[in-house]
């Protein structure tokens, strides 16, 4: 990588650059008043952009992730399709360079086994049990809630398999980042999304064959 | 960890909302540059690239990336 720094180019045009530019200009041997200029506005819009996101050392942060950003960035300019202002592609790099690492070290001590709950390999049971909390709906309600609830329940331990039950549970009900499952379960973002669409559609589908409209079951569960 | 009323219903919308032509985290990525700056330029990214704002609507990480984007794109255009 420090190749791209050793062969500096320090002419050229003048800022701002068009998409053109950007790429001929950070193209071996890059130049280095646009990979400064890069830099410079990668921290320019990452340091507003996540100041709400870090608690302290905001500028540290900024700096690193614009470095790790800039790196990758140039790593991938052959991947630039042009369908896009240079810098609008650049700075969606350095976003998620950005937010993986603040995800990474949020959600650093925390395990998808850390969220299971109840007796080894009974998790589902403790998991998918029912907590009736309201005191403001008729015995009646309560008990058509209850079956409801129950049902869901059932089919949700029938027809998924552990591996999206596992999923389900740490992004729907604990918000862990999808990108934090995925690597913890040992895949990818993308297979993760599969994993959990192909869940939502098992669902759907059984919902659909026992007469389920989720619409009014929706509607049950909020009188 | 109990299963809530609650959150019987946040999966029973999920589970609703699903829908066939559902694009993945991968192809959200591929088109959120184009779909930033349609909002950056005031028109409707939503009407012209429905599928990313549905996926920006079920998936948590890339409506976070996109918004963070947004935002540093705002910045650097001032």
């Amino acid at each position: 990588m420090l190749e791209w720094f050793k062969n500096k180019k320090g002419k050229g045009p003048e800022p701002p650059y068009t998409n053109e530019q950007w790429l001929e200009l950070l193209s071996k041997p890059a130049n280095e008043r646009a990979v400064g200029e890069l830099r410079r506005l990668l921290i320019r819009g990452l340091k507003p952009a996540l100041h709400k996101y870090v608690d302290r050392e905001l500028d540290q942060f900024v700096e690193d992730v614009a470095q790790d950003g800039l790196i990758k960035i140039l790593d991938n300019l052959d991947t630039f399709r042009g369908e896009s202002k240079f810098m609008t592609w650049a700075m969606k790099i350095a976003v998620r360079e950005g937010l993986t690492e603040l995800r990474r070290k949020r959600w650093q001590n925390i395990s998808i086994e850390d969220l299971k709950g109840g007796p080894e390999g009974d998790e589902s049971k403790e998991i998918f049990s029912e907590t009736f909390a309201s005191a403001d709906i008729s015995p009646e309600q309560a008990t058509a809630q209850k079956m409801a609830v129950e049902k869901i329940e059932d089919m949700i331990d029938e027809i998924l398999t552990n591996r999206q039950r596992e999923a389900m549970k740490a992004i729907l009900i604990h918000n862990m980042p999808i990108s934090i499952v995925a690597k913890q379960m040992d895949t990818n973002r993308n297979n993760m999304y599969k994993l959990l669409y192909d869940a939502r559609k098992k669902l759907k589908n059984e919902l659909e064959v026992q007469g389920i409209d989720p619409e009014k079951l929706l509607d049950e569960l909020s009188e | 960890m109990k299963l809530t009323i609650d959150i019987i219903k946040k999966m029973l919308r999920v589970v609703l909302a699903t829908r066939d032509d559902e694009i993945n985290c991968d192809e959200c990525y591929q088109r959120i540059e184009s779909f930033a700056e349609i909002k950056l330029s005031g028109k409707s990214a939503e009407e012209a690239m429905p599928l990313v704002e549905d996926h920006l609507q079920r998936c948590k990480d890339c409506r976070e990336e996109y918004e963070v984007l947004l935002e540093a794109l705002q910045a650097i255009k001032k």
